[in-house]
């Protein structure tokens, strides 16, 4: 499996702990960039600018990325444009939220 | 793209906790205070100092220090403007309690001594005014938020100079409009402040544990002007001792409160969260709860009703039902968060943590909402009634689920 993809399924274990939702789901994930030396760069933004869970979410990520082995230096770059809306949450979190 | 920049809080946890213990135990004393007088307030009297001891317990001891601790934790992530100086808060937080304590206690055994105490809560609470201006002074990009949070602050102040020289009146005499100040500094106090307040942390708590999105707001700007010229008008017509200028005023209030619903609704509508969490949905019922009193306030002064234990108890379902109500359904929310900050936010990423609903007992917090509605609404009714009995069991029961309610919150802080 490529770093890449090691580094998007570490992200489902990063549980959103308002909704109780990991960040993938929740589409709050924008990409994920692995460069030639194995250093990440994580584009993510979260549901509202203010969020209170906002540095516990991006310290988690953070940290959930530093386990998988043969990773470099982690960059995560938190952004609000384009802004999170509904339509970017997987059919799965939309039915836990009761939106489906 | 657009960076998210810094926007971490940063608000050492201790601090708004320092205020929300202080504030639970103020709830249950001032409870235990009003049902050690269950008597008088069967009598519809609520001008004597036992039931001023209760009712400050409850309004500066409780709403008040929940309302200084939730600022200290929401305005840095609602504004996105961090507390100016925080060890600057520590000390407020203990001058303000030592001056609400001794303040409350006195009206209740020495009126003619409060004052003393009234000095050193007001020198806690303009600590925090000047706290607030200069954090609220660095917001980069000022919005409706600020707008509410800025008139409640204005209106917190005033509330506290019209009832220093209430404090004053009582040990020295020499004030004659005293019942004018009286009914002027429960109008900023309650509606003013609080209000204002709660309208404008709305605007930021209803989307976000709603999870709402392409909402608009388009009220609240017309919500917050009404309602200070609502606020404006009857005060004047106190002043006037004008029963129809009264009427107008209640009037503009309503109407402004009915913007603010307007907008509410929308967000609600909007919602991504179908199954909203129960205690947020209690704050929400304390919303319509708010418009509810206000129509009621409007119906009794156009219907010409001057009757003292009325609008005593209408104050009172103003304060319970939407104030209260309010901030003991947020409470449900802000305490598993600073808890949850504390304990798990480091731990997030590295092994499981619990979601911020496992942190509360939603079933038990269901049965504590139902008993508040419950001994509200019976007391009210039986106090309009007179009828002692009703009046001693109503208020009997809210003051155990004030306890019981202080006792699940603090629950939380050994999860």
């Amino acid at each position: 499996m490529s770093l890449e993809k090691k580094v998007g399924a570490a992200l489902f274990e990063v549980i959103d702990p308002e909704l109780g939702i990991n960040i993938m789901d929740l589409g709050l994930v924008y990409g994920i960039g692995v460069d030639t030396e194995d250093n990440v760069k994580i584009v993510m933004t979260l549901t509202t600018p203010g969020c209170p869970m906002h540095d516990s979410i991006k310290i988690g990520v953070k940290r959930r990325i530093s386990q998988i082995e043969g990773v470099g230096d982690i960059d995560i770059d938190l952004v609000w444009e384009p802004a999170w809306s509904p339509a970017k949450m997987s059919d799965r979190a939309k039915e836990r939220l009761g939106f489906a | 793209m657009l960076p998210g920049g810094n926007m971490q809080s940063n608000t050492n946890i201790k601090l708004p906790l320092a205020f929300i213990l202080y504030a639970l135990a103020a709830l249950v004393i001032s409870q235990f205070v009003l049902f050690a007088n269950n008597d008088v307030l069967a009598m519809g009297q609520f001008r004597i100092p036992d039931i001023w001891m209760g009712a400050h317990f409850l309004l500066l001891g409780y709403a008040i220090m929940i309302a200084m601790g939730a600022m200290y934790q929401l305005v840095p992530v609602a504004l996105l403007a961090p507390i100016w100086n925080q060890t600057f808060g520590f000390i407020q937080y203990i001058i303000t309690a030592i001056g609400v304590t001794a303040f409350s206690i006195m009206l209740g055994v020495a009126p003619d001594k409060a004052l003393y105490g009234g000095i050193i809560a007001i020198i806690g609470i303009i600590m925090f005014i000047v706290q607030m201006i200069i954090t609220i002074s660095r917001q980069e990009k000022k919005n409706m938020m600020t707008g509410f949070v800025l008139g409640a602050i204005s209106c917190f102040f005033l509330t506290i100079a019209a009832g220093f020289m209430l404090a004053w009146n009582l040990s020295n005499g020499g004030i004659s409009s005293h019942g004018t100040i009286l009914s002027t500094h429960i109008t900023l106090g309650v509606a003013g402040w609080f209000t204002l307040l709660i309208f404008g942390f709305s605007y930021k708590l209803v989307p976000m544990f709603s999870l709402s999105h392409g909402y608009s707001m388009k009220w609240a700007k017309p919500a917050f002007m009404t309602y200070i010229v609502g606020l404006a008008i009857l005060i004047s017509s106190f002043w006037l001792d004008a029963a129809l200028i009264a009427t107008i005023g209640w009037f503009v209030l309503m109407t402004g409160f009915f913007f603010f619903v307007l907008d509410i609704r929308e967000i609600l509508n909007k919602r991504i969260k179908k199954k909203l969490d129960k205690p947020f949905s209690f704050s929400l019922i304390a919303i319509f709860n708010g418009l509810g009193v206000h129509i009621l306030a409007f119906i009794f002064s156009i219907s010409g009703i001057q009757t003292t234990s009325v609008w005593g108890w209408l104050i009172f379902l103003y304060v319970m039902a939407w104030i209260i109500f309010s901030i003991l359904g947020y409470l449900y929310k802000i305490v598993p968060f600073l808890w949850w900050t504390h304990k798990y936010s480091n731990k997030i990423g590295n092994e499981k943590v619990p979601t911020l609903k496992e942190m509360i007992d939603e079933k038990n917090s269901v049965i504590l909402f139902t008993l508040f509605i419950i001994s509200t609404a019976g007391l009210t009714v039986s106090g309009l009634l007179y009828i002692n009995i009703l009046v001693f069991i109503f208020q009997g029961l809210l003051a155990v689920t004030s306890l019981l309610y202080a006792l699940s919150i603090i629950r939380v802080l050994t999860k």
